[in-house]
């Protein structure tokens, strides 16, 4: 190799390498972290960038090189050198990469650890996903549990999900956090969460679930921890006795909570899915199935499969309701549908 | 396809003149369409006739159980039945039946006119076409389905289908793409060449393959078929994972079904090549003198038949769940639904070497000839492969780091998926090197190669990002990985595919496909590809998860320059279908050999003799000799030995 090429050759690299680190820089590849765990993916992440751009530009330099220096002429027969390999190359390009990959393999099972380490008192709140809604479990006073359908964490506290799914296999993301977990049907899954910065965040489901998949969201906020006790105590406070949604009083909030608006479009809500019937206009499905117009709803929400509306499928929206809302909620539930009548 | 070059003798056989017309009853008891159609009727009835028949004995409601009447007549049955009629088992049943066989009898070989590309066809030559023309059907019916969810993802909300529509398209998409167009298109081409390459007359159990080219036709047609499947297409995607797939409606049991007769054929493909690999090669052609191609699907052959039937197990279970109420996976009656994972991705996971290795042969075949050099490094080559096939089966559980599985797990499976990496490194430096001081001549297949290389280089840098258990934690799921996969699977296996058949279309159908519009093909499909996948890593990273019909609208830009993008290459394959039928029809006639090329087939006429060689050729020295003064890979001459090697004899 004369020097003349191996200048060429670095200077391809260089250029190779420049253009892929300021892909890189320029365009914002995560969202900004919200979390600690976030942060380590970060880290990791930059660390396999910044080797992978090597590679990269390595790679990138030999072909332009190959493709500017080697082309032949269409008439042109002649053969290349008979070169049928070097073993010491060969060698060096067998444990050069073992030795990058060995080392990303470090780094990354070492933030790893630490990502999945609760600490010695983490908040341990549990998760349950069903099709389409998330809801959340909150320690409260002694043995007391609080359930709403947001998330809210305090802010530099460890956070220990504990995730189940009552269906089928959903997934826990929030970008912000960086941290994934499925939620599976009969096995318990854990995931560590440190958020780090206030503001709002959507649970986003990654995994498959059906119809509604696209629209299985659930708010997140990250407040201060006095923010947190308030919000805790706000969830403690009526209606009380057993299940239901805590917090949730008014209609707004109890159909914010059960997550209707993951499946129904109704406009006071400002919810648009389309995996469900819409709510917007209910009058006609309860004169045809002879109900008063809260006796319908009523029993479409606690009784959904009694009658499904055309071009819809049974089986699909959650029999539950009865048990998971109280008395109370349900009928709020039911004064909201009926009053957000078009 | 009308000329043969040459007769032959080796066989004690002259060629054969069409059997005389059939008259009256034999048309109908002939094998052929006339009795494939009225025997697949029939078996589909007896198959009906069971089901509905043992129920309303054992007094069971409802005696029309569709999904058991579906998976028993419609897709077990029936196609048996028309496989029987069109005559794929006609010798074997002639044979347990203690009537006399026609061993002498090779009307089953060759092709001189179209129908015979429609009709149980024993020679691997005509398989490898019929394998090709059929996977394309089923890639265009692919493509049409990634258009049409691509428009759809054009604009946030839904505009055009709804969510069980769009969740049956992806589906469908990957369903097709991988079981009905990338695994059996390589198979389609190693039919082709393989034997050819080996200095073989055929592959060593004809009737095996012509049996495994007919299960894949039926295959597709009961994937696509699940669009008519009342509550519509399986729409679990082609992962299934359950309670999804366990409780979706009747269109899943297509896909269980469906798997199963498309692994069928692979592991009887496979099973065949590894007989024929090992047992078929010519005088003289040691293993270490194989071409890479060869070696390449030894390795894929050996990963199809330790893994397939794995895949064949998981569907087995889901449609065991439905049917019979067993409880693999149902949770209140002790089912765990992470088993189906384990077993799914067991073969899934060597599936994308499947999906890769015979692709790395063609490259090594392509990269040497069109660089006029010898594979750099050759036996490590080989060697990698033989790693990557060990390998791959200890990698499965990378697609399980979110899933929730046992934690331990997650660490070694992450450190032999970054191994992988090495030895498909080693075969990335061994083509460079492969191509440095060469002379290299840019034609389509070599365009398609160094696109391939490039690409291939992307989409395994981005899984090296995968591989480490915390940022997949964080890619897992999202449009990161629809990255990879497509700059593995479309910018890796697809490009191989392509840069193959532009190889080896002079020799399969004797003459020259159009150069230009081979490489305005390969532009507009580099083009089209990068403009369609390379965004996507970002908009996954930022958080938009796959497969869903909607999504945030800060994605809307992006996702309309993707589908911009995608709509041109679709394009792409309206130029490449239009040069593959013109040029077949209306193309200058190909030289035998217009690459060459040192390797077998191209030693041979285009397209070969229908028994390949007038006589067994006698190998003499390795596959990729060029440059070296007086080297020969082969002798095409008995007789001639190794001792002197007179130019003129050789068969041209």
């Amino acid at each position: 190799m004369r020097r003349g090429s191996i200048v060429r050759m670095v200077i391809y690299g260089v250029l190779a390498g420049t253009v892929a680190s300021l892909i890189a820089v320029l365009v914002p590849w995560l969202p900004t972290s919200a979390s600690e765990e976030m942060d380590r993916i970060t880290f990791t992440f930059w660390f396999t960038t910044v080797i992978c751009i090597g590679i990269f530009a390595i790679v990138a330099a030999i072909i332009m090189y190959c493709v500017l220096k080697f082309r032949a002429a269409p008439d042109d027969e002649r053969d290349g050198p008979p070169v049928h390999g070097h073993t010491g190359l060969e060698i060096a390009w067998t444990a050069v990469p073992a030795v990058l990959v060995t080392a990303i393999s470090v780094v990354s099972a070492i933030v790893l650890a630490q990502n999945d380490d609760p600490g010695s008192d983490p908040l341990r709140i549990s998760v349950t996903a069903q099709q389409f809604a998330w809801s959340f479990e909150y320690p409260g006073e002694g043995e007391q549990r609080l359930r709403s359908g947001e998330l809210v964490l305090p802010v530099g506290r460890k956070v220990l999900l504990t995730m189940n799914a009552q269906d089928v296999i959903h997934s826990f993301w929030v970008p912000e956090f960086g941290q994934k977990k499925d939620a599976v049907p009969g096995i318990d899954t854990t995931l560590v969460i440190t958020p780090k910065r206030i503001g709002s965040f959507s649970v986003v489901c990654t995994e498959l679930c059906g119809l509604g998949h696209a629209t299985m969201r659930a708010p997140v906020s990250v407040v201060s921890r006095e923010d947190y006790d308030a919000y805790l105590a706000r969830l403690a406070s009526p209606p009380r006795g057993g299940g239901g949604q805590q917090g949730a009083e008014t209609g707004e909030q109890v159909f914010n909570a059960a997550g209707c608006g993951g499946c129904h479009a109704f406009e006071p809500a400002g919810s648009d899915s389309e995996v469900g019937p819409g709510l917007d206009d209910l009058a006609g499905a309860a004169q045809n199935a002879g109900l008063g117009l809260e006796e319908f709803v009523l029993e479409s929400i606690v009784e959904p499969d009694a009658r499904i509306a055309p071009g819809y499928q049974g089986d699909v929206m959650p029999q539950t309701y009865e048990t998971t809302l109280t008395a109370g909620q349900l009928d709020a539930l039911v004064q909201y549908l009926v009053e957000g009548q078009r | 396809m009308t000329e043969v070059h040459h007769t032959h003798d080796v066989h004690a056989h002259g060629h054969h003149a069409p059997p005389p017309p059939r008259t009256g009853l034999r048309r109908l008891t002939g094998a052929g369409w006339l009795r494939a159609t009225w025997m697949t009727i029939l078996f589909g009835a007896i198959g009906f006739g069971l089901v509905v028949g043992l129920r309303a004995l054992a007094g069971w409601d409802p005696v029309l159980q569709w999904d058991v009447l579906a998976t028993v007549a419609f897709m077990t049955t029936a196609p048996l039945g028309f496989l029987a009629g069109l005559g794929a088992f006609d010798y074997w049943v002639y044979y347990v039946s203690g009537r006399p066989t026609r061993p002498e009898d090779h009307s089953g070989h060759g092709a001189t006119r179209w129908s015979d590309y429609f009709r149980i066809n024993t020679d691997h030559k005509v398989i490898g076409v019929q394998y090709l023309v059929t996977v394309f059907v089923f890639f265009i019916l692919g493509g049409l389905a990634a258009m049409l969810f691509r428009a759809e993802l054009a604009q946030p909300d839904l505009q055009f289908v709804d969510g069980q529509a769009y969740n049956g398209l992806i589906s469908m998409h990957a369903a097709l793409m991988i079981f009905l167009f990338i695994i059996p298109a390589f198979a389609g081409l190693a039919n082709f060449a393989v034997p050819l390459m080996l200095g073989a007359t055929d592959m060593a159990f004809p009737r095996l393959n012509a049996l495994s080219f007919w299960l894949l036709p039926i295959a597709g047609l009961m994937l696509v078929a699940s669009f008519l499947a009342p509550g519509g297409a399986f729409a679990s995607g082609w992962t299934a994972y359950p309670p999804l797939s366990t409780e979706a409606p009747m269109g899943q049991i297509f896909f269980n079904m469906g798997v199963q007769w498309a692994g069928a054929s692979s592991i009887m493909t496979a099973l065949n090549f590894l007989v024929t690999i090992i047992t078929m090669r010519a005088p003289g052609m040691t293993f270490w003198r194989m071409p890479l191609l060869v070696w390449a699907n030894f390795t894929t052959s050996l990963l199809v038949v330790i893994a397939t039937p794995f895949i064949a197990g998981s569907q087995f279970f889901i449609l065991f769940d439905r049917i019979m109420h067993t409880n693999f996976f149902e949770v209140q009656e002790g089912g765990y639904v992470l088993g189906y994972q384990h077993i799914f991705w067991f073969y899934s996971h060597p599936a994308v070497y499947i999906m890769m290795l015979p692709g790395f042969g063609i490259i090594s075949e392509v990269v040497a000839v069109f660089s006029r050099k010898p594979v750099f490094g050759y036996r490590l080559m080989a060697l990698s492969l033989m790693a990557i096939l060990v390998l791959g089966f200890s990698v499965w559980a990378h697609h399980m780091f979110v899933a929730g599985m046992a934690d331990w797990l997650r660490v070694p499976m992450m450190v032999t998926s970054m191994i992988i990496a090495v030895p498909t490194g080693v075969k990335v430096f061994s083509w460079l090197a492969t191509m440095w001081e060469g002379r290299l001549h840019f034609r389509t297949p070599m365009l398609f190669a160094l696109g391939f290389l490039s690409m291939f280089v992307l989409g395994g840098l981005s899984g090296i990002f995968l591989a480490s258990v915390p940022i997949d934690v964080h890619a897992s799921d999202t449009y990161f990985v629809v990255a990879h996969i497509h700059y593995v699977l479309f910018g890796g296996s697809v490009f191989t595919i392509f840069a193959g058949i532009y190889y080896w279309f002079p020799k399969m159908t004797g003459r020259m496909y159009s150069e230009g519009l081979g490489k305005l093909h390969f532009w507009m499909t580099f083009v089209g590809f990068n403009g369609t996948f390379f965004p996507m890593h970002w908009v996954g990273l930022q958080g938009m998860p796959r497969r869903v019909a909607d999504y945030a609208a800060q994605f809307g830009n992006w996702n309309l320059v993707m589908t911009i993008f995608s709509f041109l290459l679709g394009i792409s394959t309206v130029v490449f279908l239009y040069n593959m039928i013109v040029s077949w029809a209306r193309g200058p006639i190909a030289e035998s050999n217009p690459w060459r090329a040192l390797t077998l087939e191209w030693q041979v006429s285009s397209p070969p003799p229908i028994f390949n060689f007038d006589e067994i050729p006698q190998v003499v020295g390795g596959p990729y000799e060029y440059g070296v003064p007086g080297a020969r890979h082969a002798v095409l001459h008995a007789g001639a030995a190794t001792t002197e090697v007179r130019e003129e004899e050789v068969v041209r």
